[in-house]
Order: C-alpha cells, then sequence, then structure tokens
C-alpha cells in the first residue's frame, strides 16, 4: 500500500501528487463545509486521481498529522498492491430511515472477503446508532467498521458527504476493502470524568431525550452551562456529554453528544440513542485525560494492528485516520492539537495520520468489541497492507 | 518554554520568520479566555454538582430516616404478628409440630408436648426428628420402627403431598396427625386427639346398623349378613331365615302401656339370643318383628328344631313391670337354596310363611310352601274387598236368641255380624274379622255394629236385651263411650238393654284405662258380659277383677259334656262361682237337648244355640219371638 499526502488551502491549492496519481484506487478528504461545498475541490480531486473512489466529508475540523485545523482540506491517495475496493453511497431523507440506510449499503458491501469497512455519514440528519445497527447487522459484528458522522464546525447548520460527486446533504457513503491483504487497525476511547448524581431516563424516544430524573434535559443543561455558555447551545452541550447504560448491563456504557436541543418541548437531540430507563450521568473533561484517551485510542489501533498481522513493520507505509468529536475540540481549544500529538506519538513516526472532528464515531466498542456509534471520543482506523 | 506558547509562536510566526505580535497576542489572550471560561465552567459545575450531591444526600437521609420509620413500624408489627401468632399456637386445641428441611425441629406448641407427655425442657428448636422421636420412645407414645418412620415422612414431604394419618397409642387414645409440606422442604404437622371423635363414630356405624331397642342388627346389617350368608350358600351351604312375630303384641302396647312394650321387646330379644349360635344372626326390623338368619344348616329339621325351640322359650311368661305377660310367636320359615337364592326372594317367603303360620293359629311356625303365594294374594284381595265392603255396607246384622232356663223365656239376643260379598256369598266373620282388626277397621265397624243393634233392639218387646260383641281393639279405643251413648240416645234403648260381651283377652291386658271404661259403661247400667269363658288362661282369677253381669261358658266345654268328666266338673264349678258371686252363667253352643239338659243340672241359668235358634237375620226375630220358645226349653 502506497499513500501520498496531499493538502488544499486557500492560498496555494492542492500540493502536488507527487507519483503516480492514476495508480491510486481511492481518495479520503476533509474539509469544512464551506470550503467543499461549492464542489470545485471534488472536481480539482477527480481530475487528479481519474481512476480513484472519492470519497470524504465536511468536519468540525480537519487533523493533519500533529495539528488541527479549520482552513485546510486533507487529503490521502490510497494505492493497493493487492486489496479491492468498493464504495456504495446511500442518500437519506429522513433520520427514521437510518437502519433501512445502513442495511442497504450493507447488502451493496456484503462480501465473503470483506475485510473492512469505513463510512461517512450526514451528522445532522441521521440516527447514527441505527445506521449502524443496520450495517453491522448486514456485514457481520466480526467485520471492522470504522468511520463518523461527518460535522459542521460548531454550527450544526449542515453537514456535507460526497462519494464519487460533489460532497452534498443527506449522504451516507462507506468503502469496503476486500482481499488477505488488508489489514484494519482501529481503537476508540475517550477520556472524559464522570460527575454529578446518577439520572435516570424517565423520558426518550430514540435519540430524542426529554427528561432526566422528571426533570427537562434541557433545564439541567442550562442550569450547568449557565446564562452565557447556554446562548451556545447546542454546541455548548457537548461540554457535558452524557454517559448512558443499561444497570442491567454496564457494558453498555456508550458516550451521547447533543446534535440539536428544542427549546418548545425542552428537549435535546444526540447522535445516538438514549432509550429510556437508561441510566445517565454527566460527563465532563480535563486536557491531561482527554489527550490520555486520545493516546489509549492510538494505542489499541496499533496493538490490535500488530497482533492481527505480525508482517507489517511500523516502517512499512500505512494510514491512520483520526475520527475525534468535536466536543472535545470545543473544550480543548487552542490545545486540541495535544490530543493528536498524544495520539500521534502512540502510533509511530511512518504512520500518515488524517482525519476530522466529527458529529459522531463509529468504532467497535473498546471492551465489546460491537461496532457502535461513539461520541466524544477519539477514534483511530489504522490501514495497512500485507505483502 | 509552554507548549502552548511554543505552538501559538509558531502559528504567529510568517515564513519569513517575522513574529505578528497582534496575532500572538491575540492567540494568547483568546487562550486566557479559555482557561478563564474553562474554570469558571468548572466552578459552576463543581458547585451545582456539590448543590446536586447535596441534595441527592439530603434526599437519601431523609429516605433513610423513613425507611428507618417504616422499618421499626414494620418490626413492631412483626413484633405484634408474631405475639398473635404464638398466642394462637399455644392456644390451639390441636398440638402443631413444624419441622424444617433438614428434619430439626423449629416449633412446636404446649399442646403437643402434653399430648405426648413430653418435657418442654428436652425438646427445644434444633433438635431431630429423631430425638423428639427417641423422647416419645422413652415415655411409650411412640411405636413401631423410627428409622421407617422418618424415612416415609421423607418420601412423602419430598412428593409434596398432604398426608393424613389416624395413630392409636398403646394407652387406648387416637391421634390424628395431617402432615403438610412447606416450601423449602421443612413440613408442618397438627397433631389432635380424635379419641371421643372416633369412639362416636364407631357408635354411629353400630347405631347405623343396629336396633336402638335390642341392639339386636336392623334390617340393613340383616341384609349385609343374609348376602354374606348367601355366599356361602353359592358354594353349597345350606341357610334358613325366620320370620318371628309376636301374636297380640299390640295388645300389650295398647294394654300396659309402650315402656312395658319395650321392656318386652328387649326379653324376647334376650331369649332370641339363646336360641341361637353364634354364627346366625337376630334382626329386630321393626316393631315386634324379628328375622333370624340360621347358617350352616344340614337340612330343614334343623330350622324345625329351631323354630320350635323359640316358639318354647318365648312362651314362657314374662315379669314386666310387675305384670306377668305371656306371648305366643309365629314364625315363618325360608330356607335357601330352595326356597330361593337372593335376599329379596327369601326374606319375601319367609313372610309369607309367617302369614301362613299366623293364619293356622298363633305359636306355631311353617316353613314356605309354593302355595301360600296365592294365599297371600287371595287374602290381600279380601282386604280390598273388606274395605269396598265398609264403604258400600254390604253388611248385616243376625241375632241369636239366649233362654233363661228357669222361666223359658228370651232374655236376650246376641248381634252377630255377617258380610254378604258379591260374588263370594256369605263370608264367615272368623276370616274377615281378624283382617278387619289387621287393617284398621275394626273400630269403625264395632261402632257401626253397636249403632245398628240399638237401634234394632228398639224395636224389640221391653224386656229383650242385645248383646254387642266388644274387641279389645274396640275398648282401648277412646271413642268407645262416646259411640254406645250416641247409639243409646239415637235410639232411645235404655242402657240396661244393652248388655256388651268382653273376651278374657281384654282382661289379659288388664289396664286401669280398659277397667275404668268397664266402670263407667257398667255405672251408665249396661250389662258386661265375658264371652268364651275357659278359652284364655287363669280364668277363674279375671272373674274377680271385674264384677261381671254374666259369664258365657264357651262352647267346646259343651261340646265335651257328658263324655268328659272334666267339662262337667268346669261348668259346675263356674256356674257355682258364678252364682255366689250374683252372675248369671250362658252355656254357648247347646245344639241338643241332652247338653240342654246337663247344662241346667250343672246350673247354668241361660242357654244359648243351635237347638233352640240359629242366629237369624232382623227380619225373622219377630217370628221367633212369636213362637214361645219357653215352651220348647220349659218342656225339657
Amino acid at each position: 500500500m502506497r499513500v501520498q499526502h496531499i493538502v488544499w488551502n486557500d492560498r496555494s491549492g492542492w500540493s502536488v501528487a507527487k507519483a503516480e496519481p492514476r495508480a491510486s484506487s481511492l481518495v479520503l478528504y476533509f474539509g469544512g463545509r464551506e470550503a467543499l461545498a461549492s464542489g470545485a475541490r471534488y472536481e480539482e480531486l477527480r481530475a487528479m486521481f481519474p481512476a480513484a473512489h472519492i470519497l470524504g466529508c465536511s468536519t468540525g475540523g480537519q487533523i493533519n498529522n500533529d495539528d488541527v485545523s479549520d482552513d485546510e482540506i486533507v487529503a490521502a491517495a490510497l494505492s493497493f498492491d493487492a486489496t479491492r475496493l468498493q464504495l456504495c453511497r446511500e442518500d437519506i431523507t429522513d433520520s427514521h430511515q437510518s437502519r433501512s440506510c445502513g442495511e442497504a449499503i450493507g447488502r451493496a458491501l456484503r462480501s465473503d472477503d470483506l475485510a473492512g469497512v469505513f463510512v461517512l455519514s450526514d451528522g445532522l440528519n441521521v440516527n447514527g446508532s441505527e445506521l449502524v445497527a443496520g450495517l453491522s447487522g448486514v456485514i457481520g459484528a466480526d467485520i471492522p467498521l470504522t468511520g463518523g458522522l461527518a460535522g459542521d464546525g460548531a454550527a450544526f447548520k449542515e453537514t456535507l458527504v460526497g462519494a464519487d460527486c460533489a460532497p452534498r446533504t443527506r449522504t451516507v457513503a462507506g468503502v469496503g476493502f476486500y482481499g488477505q491483504a488488508i489489514r484494519v487497525g482501529h481503537g476508540c476511547a475517550g477520556g472524559w470524568d464522570l460527575f454529578g448524581p446518577r439520572r435516570q431516563v424517565t423520558r426518550s424516544v430514540g435519540n430524542v431525550l426529554f427528561e432526566l430524573d422528571g426533570e427537562p434535559a434541557l433545564d439541567l443543561y442550562e442550569r450547568y452551562l449557565g446564562p452565557d455558555e447556554s446562548k451556545g447551545l447546542p454546541s455548548s452541550a457537548l461540554l457535558f456529554p452524557i454517559q448512558v447504560y443499561d444497570v442491567q448491563c454496564p457494558d453498555s456504557a456508550v458516550v451521547r453528544t447533543v446534535l440539536a436541543i428544542d427549546r418548545g418541548t425542552r428537549s435535546m437531540t444526540f447522535a445516538g440513542d438514549v432509550p429510556q430507563g437508561w441510566t445517565a450521568q454527566l460527563m465532563r473533561g480535563n486536557l491531561d485525560r482527554l489527550s490520555a484517551g486520545a493516546a489509549d485510542a492510538a494505542r489499541q489501533a496499533r496493538s490490535g494492528m500488530a497482533a492481527q498481522s505480525p508482517g507489517v513493520r511500523d516502517s512499512d507505509q500505512r494510514l491512520s485516520i483520526l475520527v475525534s468529536c468535536i466536543g472535545r475540540r470545543l473544550l480543548m481549544g487552542q490545545r486540541t492539537s495535544e490530543e493528536v500529538e498524544a495520539a500521534g506519538a502512540e502510533l509511530g513516526s511512518g504512520a500518515l495520520r488524517l482525519g476530522f472532528y466529527s458529529y459522531g464515531e463509529i468504532s467497535p466498542h473498546a471492551r465489546s468489541g460491537h461496532c457502535e456509534l461513539h461520541n466524544q471520543t477519539m477514534t483511530v482506523t489504522t490501514l495497512a497492507e500485507v505483502a | 518554554m509552554h507548549k502552548l506558547l511554543a505552538q501559538q509562536l509558531v502559528k504567529a510566526t510568517d515564513e519569513a520568520g517575522w513574529v505578528d505580535l497582534d496575532k500572538l497576542c491575540g492567540l494568547v489572550v483568546a487562550a486566557y479566555e479559555d482557561i478563564d471560561r474553562d474554570r469558571r465552567r468548572t466552578d459552576r459545575s463543581m458547585s451545582l454538582m456539590i448543590e446536586e450531591l447535596d441534595a441527592v444526600q439530603r434526599n437519601l437521609e431523609h429516605t433513610v430516616v423513613v425507611r428507618t420509620k417504616e422499618l421499626r413500624a414494620r418490626e413492631a408489627e412483626l413484633q405484634a404478628q408474631n405475639l398473635r401468632f404464638d398466642a394462637a399456637i399455644s392456644h390451639m386445641s390441636q398440638g402443631l409440630v413444624m419441622f424444617d428441611g433438614d428434619a430439626r425441629l423449629v416449633i412446636c406448641n404446649q399442646r403437643f408436648i402434653a399430648m405426648y407427655r413430653l418435657e418442654a425442657e428436652n425438646i427445644k428448636p434444633g433438635d431431630s426428628l429423631r430425638h423428639v422421636i427417641d423422647r416419645r420412645i422413652a415415655n411409650g407414645t411412640f411405636s413401631g420402627d423410627p428409622e421407617h418412620f422418618i424415612g416415609n415422612i421423607s418420601v412423602t414431604i419430598k412428593a409434596g403431598q398432604q398426608i393424613t394419618q389416624f395413630v392409636e397409642l398403646d394407652d387406648g387414645r387416637t391421634i390424628a396427625v395431617v402432615r403438610r409440606p412447606m416450601p423449602g422442604g421443612g413440613w408442618v404437622a397438627t397433631h389432635e386427639d380424635v379419641t371421643e371423635r372416633r369412639l362416636a363414630e364407631i357408635k354411629i356405624a353400630h347405631m347405623a346398623r343396629h336396633d336402638a331397642l335390642t341392639d339386636l342388627p336392623n334390617r340393613l346389617l340383616l341384609r349385609e349378613r343374609l348376602n354374606e350368608a348367601l355366599a356361602q350358600v353359592e358354594r353349597g351351604q345350606r341357610l334358613a331365615v325366620l320370620y318371628l312375630d309376636l301374636d297380640q303384641f299390640k295388645n300389650v302396647n295398647d294394654s300396659l302401656g309402650h315402656p312395658t312394650g319395650d321392656e318386652l321387646l328387649r326379653a324376647v330379644a334376650q331369649r332370641l339370643r339363646g336360641c341361637v349360635k353364634d354364627t346366625d344372626t337376630i334382626s329386630r326390623v321393626g316393631g315386634d318383628e324379628f328375622f333370624i338368619i340360621q347358617t350352616g344348616i344340614n337340612n330343614a329339621t334343623d330350622a324345625e328344631h329351631l323354630a320350635r325351640r323359640i316358639v318354647e322359650a318365648l312362651r314362657a311368661p314374662y315379669e314386666l313391670h310387675g305384670h306377668l305377660v305371656m306371648i305366643d310367636a309365629s314364625i315363618g320359615i325360608a330356607l335357601a337354596p330352595t326356597d330361593g337364592s337372593d335376599a329379596n326372594e327369601l326374606l319375601k317367603n319367609a313372610d309369607m310363611a309367617l302369614y301362613g303360620a299366623k293364619a293356622d293359629g298363633r305359636g306355631v311356625y311353617r316353613f314356605f310352601e309354593a302355595h301360600m303365594d296365592a294365599r297371600m294374594k287371595e287374602r290381600r284381595a279380601l282386604e280390598l274387598a273388606l274395605r269396598r265392603a265398609f264403604d258400600n255396607n254390604e253388611f248385616e246384622l243376625y241375632y241369636q236368641p239366649m233362654l233363661n232356663l228357669g222361666k223359658g223365656d228370651i232374655r236376650c239376643c246376641e248381634a252377630l255380624l255377617r258380610w254378604h260379598h258379591p260374588e263370594r256369598g256369605m263370608v264367615s266373620p272368623v276370616e274377615f274379622i281378624p283382617i278387619a282388626e289387621e287393617i284398621g277397621l275394626i273400630v269403625a265397624l264395632g261402632e257401626r255394629v253397636i249403632r245398628w243393634a240399638c237401634q234394632e233392639a228398639a224395636q224389640w218387646p221391653s224386656d229383650i236385651c242385645v248383646a254387642v260383641n266388644l274387641s279389645p281393639t274396640q275398648l282401648a279405643s277412646k271413642n268407645l263411650l262416646p259411640t254406645v251413648l250416641g247409639a243409646l240416645a239415637a235410639s232411645r234403648l235404655p242402657p240396661q238393654r244393652l248388655e256388651l260381651e268382653i273376651t278374657e283377652a281384654v282382661l289379659m291386658q288388664n289396664s286401669e284405662v280398659t277397667l275404668h271404661t268397664l266402670h263407667q259403661l257398667r255405672s251408665l247400667g249396661i250389662r258386661i258380659s265375658m264371652d268364651d269363658f275357659g278359652t284364655g288362661y287363669s280364668s277363674l282369677s279375671y272373674l274377680r277383677s271385674f264384677p261381671f253381669d254374666k259369664i258365657k261358658i264357651d262352647r267346646c266345654f259343651i261340646k265335651g259334656l257328658g263324655d268328659n268328666s272334666e267339662s262337667d266338673a268346669i261348668v259346675q264349678a263356674v256356674a257355682g262361682l258364678a252364682d255366689s258371686l250374683g252372675m248369671t252363667t250362658t252355656a254357648e253352643g247347646v245344639e241338643t237337648r241332652e247338653q240342654l239338659d246337663l247344662v241346667r243340672s250343672l246350673g247354668c241359668t241361660d242357654v244359648q244355640g243351635f237347638f233352640y235358634s240359629p242366629p237369624v237375620p232382623a227380619s225373622e226375630l219377630a217370628k221367633v219371638f212369636a213362637e214361645q220358645p219357653g215352651a220348647k226349653v220349659a218342656a225339657a
């Protein structure tokens, strides 16, 4: 596998692809919504890589090795020696179609030699939990499924996904990696601290949370954010993610992040399900522990890769895709790059590290192994090929 | 240098290496603001969390207080419940004992301890079942194999069965034990002393199959025993069923009262017991009727011997409440398998044989014979006919004159009832009077006779009386006096012209009531005579019990006159005795001149019989009166 790292900024345009652009079979790119919205950048990529599948999305910030930026577009062009690819794109009009959308992609990508799937999804009009459940239900829980929900900075207005087309809203796309050569390492960790009392989800419908302990959920968040930061809702709610779990099954614990609020119904819409009857607890972040979480995710991906493919050397070319939550970035501000550096330190010098800040991360659960939608985590997907 | 400042410097430095101070300051200020915001947020969230946790803690404390209070209340309620439970258990009339799944004592009440004469200090919760049993073995309230007993309990409790057992203790008590499994493998058992109830049940079971008066088997047990015995008949054995009935028992009851009647029945039962083998069954089936099942007989003679023994045994006088009572028994005998092989048939045939015995006179036994069935049917027909005859008045009174031997004139005519059966013609009173008595028609028929006789006698010459026979049943009836008074009043016949004839049998049941009635009748001027004198027992003593006006000497003595000096002597003695007591004597059944002469010579004052006149219809009496019968008598 060969990896070319290219970058776009409005001053210099695209950095030049160094070698054999026609041999590249997959281009991944991540950029701000405004930079991608026109479709011009896609067309430029298409021109550069006419034979490749081109998959990308809008973000809440791009990860470019140790840096985090808002004004660049980061991209990687991949050439595989022995790995077949298949790209599938589905449009979605309503979040209730999330599961069937996932199932449709799963059916399109399903194959005996399917080795992994990387998914990018609209970040606002999709119930990520349902999407992942639908997809993973079809391809099987043992196929690594990673990816993320597209972002829109802290605006939460519109997210774009492009798959062999100009980026657009309400799109979900996945690329399947096939064959014996491809290796997929993955890791997922949060680093958030639980705080405050445990609360009962007393009223919720799917991913819409109405009440905790009988009190409107929005009241609780506004109280914790204070009047100033409440003005920044829904993005400011990302400073206090919640962990939800079924008391009968503590391994089910997942972190949920807010996508939208409704001041009329005092409800909050999360990126994944918040089942009624489950227990919820607020979380708060701290720079050091979030960075440690990112390092943990990177460690998982690296050790996973090492375990499944002793033949892959650290010096071989590989790509690590880092998908981290916008909530983490909002909390860490200028110091966000510290978590990226922490992850990079674990992944080693041989890997190109690209990624984005998302509205939801998709990765197998670190403990249960089940593919799930995560929030407020750093997920790392590492791709490599063995000879 | 701080890592962040280093980054900021990099970001604020252009490609030529110049640091843009404004940009740097902007980044630094933003970083400070970030830190301030983060600190404020942290402060805020920490204090909110503390408030919330505080509230949660207060809530918890409150909950603890409330729960503690509830627990205390529940504890108190449990304690009260325990007290009530204790009180209930210790005041139970039953013994109660509870064992756990390891067969160790959980609880037992005082009643249980007392019931098995245990010592409370030796029986403690936690003791094994074996220990409790050992204590009971030691004091003699347990018998049997303890291991077997424990094994049995274990099996039934594991099977989840409720078991009820009746345990007979060596001291005679019966204990009902009900053992119910409990969740967890233990059991609870109640022990109840049911000795009294068991005895009562035994007594009730006995009463259901025995006659309360004599304690003999009743009809139910009779049938059971007969069926059992008949099963043996199927294997070749023979048996006899004897159906026994006391003759004239009703008279004993009527004249001496039921207590005496009951005493007589008990005495009869006792004598019967003396007559049979242990394997035979005597049963009283009601009134004065007894059945005897005689088993293991060889032939009819065995049954005949038993019947004879019984007749003899029962015939001996009974001393009851100061009265000397004599009674005969009639017996019908049916044999199995000859006369039937099922109970119903045998009992029915013995009944018919009894009927045959009664028809043949009293104090006799008869074997069943096939023709008895026909006779029984005939008798039933006669019963029906008699009832119809009463309704249709198919009766007529005949009169037989009695003559005074001195003057030769007719002093009195005896009214005699005749039945004109529309198909059979004249039916003898000997045949229908006993049936009338049995079917309860005798009183009504007797009353009718008194009224008729008085009415007809009122038409006769004023010096001629009418004699009417009274049956013992009539005399016992409360209606007798009103009937007689009514008949006299209706006919205007003077009481002195009415003579009532009673038999010795009436006096044999010498009740105060009977004598009182007789005295009342006599005080009205009605004459009382003794009929058929000499056919009963202790004849002469009866003459002293009531001042009769007349004694009628039974025809059997008259028939024996001449060739039997005993009859002569008796007639003479009676006549003499009567004379000395101021009574007249009428010789009944005088049919010849010789008899007439003899009775006259022996001292009788009056005669009655065919020699002078047979009974005649009322319509012919005028002719008899006109024939001057005195001449015929006087001429003798």
